[in-house]
Formats: C-alpha cells, structure tokens, sequence
C-alpha cells in the first residue's frame, strides 16, 4: 500500500470513529506516509501461508552460535 | 564506606545497608538532599515523597536490626517511571488526562521490587503517555540533562535517565516501545537495559503499543540491570503474554568474559550518516572491546529501514486503539505532538497493520540467520548525542516526524524484532555530552549482552562519571 493521501485518510479515520478535518488528514499523511513507503515492498511479498503466531516460534527457536 | 552512600551503585548500597555500613535512613536523607538540589534545574521528579520515605527508611532499619530481611533490595531508596501503577498512588502517565488516575492495583515490575524491600522515594517524569523520543512535556515541562541542562534526556524514559545520571535514585524503571530507555540512558550517561518483548511482565504498566511494550531498567551499571532484572523477570499470571522461556543467572553473567564472544558490527545503517563523535566513540568501543578479547565481525543486517517502517505502523495502530476514546473525548488535553503521532494511528488500516504484524516472525528469522555466528550486535543507541531542548522542540509542527525519525533511527527496528539491547555509557563529545552504544542481543539472551556490557565497565570509567550541579 502506498502513502494514503488525505482524502483516503479523512473516511478511514471516519470510521474508526475519531473524524478528522481536511488540515489534520493532510498532516497526517505527511507524517505517516514515509512508513507506508518503506513498508509497501514486504507488504507485497507476504506469502498466503504465513501467520502473526510465527513471531513466538522464531523468538525461541534455538539458534546456532 | 568506600564513597559517600548517593555515589555507590545499587549493588554496593544495597549491600552496604544489608551489613549494617550504612542505614536506609542515611542512604534515602542523602538522596533527599541531592533532589532537593538537583530538581529545581532537572525537572526529573514528578512526585517527591520525603516524608513518606523517610518513615519507609526508618522502618526498613528497625526490620534490619531485628535480622528481617525483606529482600535484595531491602531499604534501599528508588524512584521509578510515573506510569507504574502502584496501588492507592496517583500515576500521572505524564498526562493531564490523568493527571489525578490512581490506580486500584500494583504493576508486577514493581511489586517485585517492593517485594525486594525497595523503598520508595517519588515518581519520575516522563514523556507523555510515554509517547516522545525527546524529554519535551506539554504540560510538565521537559525534563533537562544534567550533563547540560540546555539538553533534552531524550523521551520516553526523561526522568528515569536523568535522575540516575545525576545520582537522585539508584536505578528506575524505565519503558522501551521505540527506544524510550536506550535513548535516554545514551542521552544522559547511564546503563539502560531494554528486555526481550515477554521477558518482564506488564501487568500494571501503562500501555502504550501491546506488541511492542518492553519494561526494563536504568542504573549505573550493567551489574544493577542484572540486579533489577533477576528481581523482576519471569512468568506472571497477570500477563498472559509473559514468556515461560527460562530465565538466567543475570548477575552471575556480569562476571564473565569477553574471550570467546563474537560481536558483530553492522556494515551499513547503524554505521551511515553517524555524527562525527558518535563515529568516533562507536570506533573507540569496538577497540576496547577488542581488547578486552572480543572476535570483531562485520555483519550484514536485513534492510534495517523496512524494520522501522513496520515498527512505525503497528505503534502507530495500537496507540490510537488504546487512545481512541480520549481522541474522541478530550482531544484538547492532550500535547501536540503526542496527539499528532496518536491520530497518525488512523490512517492505518487493519490490514496493513495486520500484514505488518504477520511480516514480524520472518523479520526475526531472517535477522537470526543474519546474525548466526555473533553473540551480540553493537550499534550506536542513536546517530546524534543530546540536541538543545530548544532545537527539539518541534511540538506537533511539521518538523516533528522527521525530528522523531532521526532520534529514534536505531531504536525502532529493535522494538519490531522485540529484541534485547543493553545500552552503555562508553564516551563523551568534546562539549562533554554522553555517548552510549547499545548491545542487541537474542531473543531472550539479556545474560550475554550483560556479560559484555560488564566486562566493558570493568576497564572504562564513563559509567562512573558524574554531573556537577549547574551553579
């Protein structure tokens, strides 16, 4: 997904509940975008097989020194 | 005595008192004293409870002389974080929004702590809602470096970093969502250990990103972190995502030595753009630890920069989650800048959150196959030392993404792969500003990056330094 730009910005934030003027999507765009950006290349590389509970089996898996 | 009792280390007081050296009353007047110098430039208490502690003291030393021992801590005067709740006590979360919260029950940290016998002297500043990377507070003011008090802390740990630095407690808590220890220990010249995501229970603790949220200490040295981390660590019932791994002989680590150790320096992110001073400490560390017997290595890290992009979006999610109703309720009650990154939240959608989330294990995977071999990372905490709190302070303008982005550079990534990182005090700008480099470890492997953060202490002296107080 690339930086949402203000307008997409002002009906998400709509429905999460917590509407916002033109002024703070803009801003808000500005300041989260770079993070959207950088994370747009794994975000479309992210396999079908692959779930959130992976985190704790690779945080204790055994690893060689 | 070796030195006078608010100088020691917590090991030396806490031993110092449990022979009968020195009592908790003297220990806990002499800090007093030394807060009622310091505050007034530092800004580093939210609460000062001279009274209470006192009596706390008082009553520690009469147990003593009747051969009760609370604990490892017993008598010994600390300060902590204002967002550990402590039961029947105002916890302010550096807020206004709950300037007057008193919480109906005790965090886990803590209670193990009080458990030890610690006394308690106040609460400690902090960022708002613990969401800051700077030091800078709304509606508290910024709390200021005793290094040069024209200097931020760095955020979000201000007062648990400068309040060690200038000998006000022996150690704090601390809390670490995107580097709110490492900073501020880099910052002010202390030791902060971030743990490993579940290794320290957050039952009680404010929360700020559920994913993310790590509890863990400030102190002199990287043996008080061992001290405060065997104290602290472990299963919890009241936190259900606190890790059964098992745990270490932490203060045992502290012993041992560098022979035998891979360290590995990253060959590129952690080493660009650095600021001159901070090249050279990080260059300096390196020989010392070299040295000291340490097999130097260079690493290549996978892109450190996607780290942080997903580190981004999932605090950014779940800090608007937990803050939405007051979002909604009292959006004007809130500082700038901490509103502005809490609306960021919601832009992002719960799939990207979700995907970013799902992206967390093969993150780790690839890091560890990338770190196979190494014992431990070591990396500048971040790529600047302390800027002026007047050139941070960008409240919610337009430079304030970029200002955090800078500070908290090297922080981020970390706090995705939920890794440990102990930072050190190892060297000074010609200002005189701390430097501090932060030791990433493995997953639930504080044990060996408090080995070398030891055995660097053992032959430098940074971590021994101490402020004057401004005239």
């Amino acid at each position: 997904m690339t930086r949402p730009t203000p307008k997409e910005i002002k009906p998400i934030a709509q429905v999460a509940g917590v509407p916002v003027n033109d002024e703070i999507a803009a801003r808000i765009s500005s300041s989260i975008g770079p993070a959207f950006e950088g994370f747009e290349a794994i975000a479309g590389t992210l396999p079908f097989d692959l779930e959130p509970a992976l985190y704790p089996i690779a945080q204790t898996a055994k690893v060689s020194k | 005595m070796s030195r006078e009792p608010a100088m020691m280390t917590l090991t030396e007081v806490a031993r110092a008192i449990a022979v009968k050296q020195v009592s908790s009353h003297e220990v806990t007047r002499a800090l007093l004293q030394r807060i009622a110098q310091w505050q007034p430039h530092l800004n580093a208490f939210m609460s000062i409870e001279a009274e209470s502690a006192l009596k706390a003291a008082e009553a520690a030393d009469a147990e003593l002389a009747k051969g009760n021992v609370r604990g490892p801590l017993h008598g010994v005067p600390l300060a902590h974080k204002d967002m550990y709740y402590d039961a029947g006590k105002v916890s302010t979360c550096g807020s206004l929004i709950r300037r007057d919260f008193v919480p109906t029950v005790t965090s886990t940290a803590l209670q193990r702590l009080k458990d030890a016998g610690q006394v308690r002297l106040g609460t400690l500043h902090l960022a708002e809602f613990a969401y800051g990377p700077t030091g800078h507070n709304a509606h508290y003011g910024a709390v200021r470096n005793p290094w040069n008090v024209a200097h931020i802390t760095g955020g979000s740990s201000s007062g648990s970093g400068s309040s060690v630095a200038a000998r006000l407690t022996f150690a704090a808590l601390g809390s670490d969502t995107g580097g709110s220890i490492r900073m501020p220990a880099h910052f002010c010249g202390v030791t902060g250990l971030k743990t490993t995501v579940g290794r320290v229970s957050r039952a009680g603790a404010m929360p700020l990103s559920q994913s993310l949220d790590t509890v863990g200490p400030l102190a002199r040295t990287a043996e008080d972190c061992a001290l405060l981390l065997v104290l602290m660590a472990g299963a919890d019932p009241a936190d259900s995502t606190c890790s059964h791994e098992p745990l270490s002989d932490y203060v045992g680590a502290t012993k041992g030595s560098l022979k035998g150790l891979k360290i590995g320096v990253p060959a590129s992110f952690y080493v660009d753009d650095l600021d001159s001073e901070v090249a050279r400490v990080l260059d300096e560390t390196i020989a010392v630890l070299k040295r000291e017997g340490a097999d130097i290595v260079k690493v290549e890290l996978p892109d450190q920069r996607q780290l942080s992009a997903a580190s981004q979006l999932v605090l950014a999610a779940e800090a608007a989650a937990f803050h939405k109703r007051w979002m909604i309720e009292r959006p004007q009650d809130y500082g700038p800048q901490v509103l502005m990154r809490l609306q960021n939240g919601l832009a992002v959608p719960a799939i990207t959150y979700l995907e970013a989330m799902r992206w967390r294990g093969p993150a780790l995977a690839a890091h560890n196959a990338a770190t196979a071999g190494v014992d431990a990372i070591i990396a500048p905490a971040s790529p600047v030392p302390a800027p002026t709190i007047e050139e941070s302070d960008v409240g919610g303008g337009p430079n304030a993404p970029a200002m955090v982005q800078r500070l908290t550079l090297f922080t981020r990534p970390v706090n995705f792969l939920g890794l440990p990182s102990l930072t050190v005090p190892s060297g000074f700008t010609k200002s005189g500003l701390p430097v501090g480099m932060q030791l990433i470890g493995r997953s639930f492997d504080e044990a060996t990056l408090l080995t070398i953060g030891a055995a660097f202490q053992r032959v430098t002296d940074y971590h021994d330094r101490v402020p004057k107080l401004p005239s």
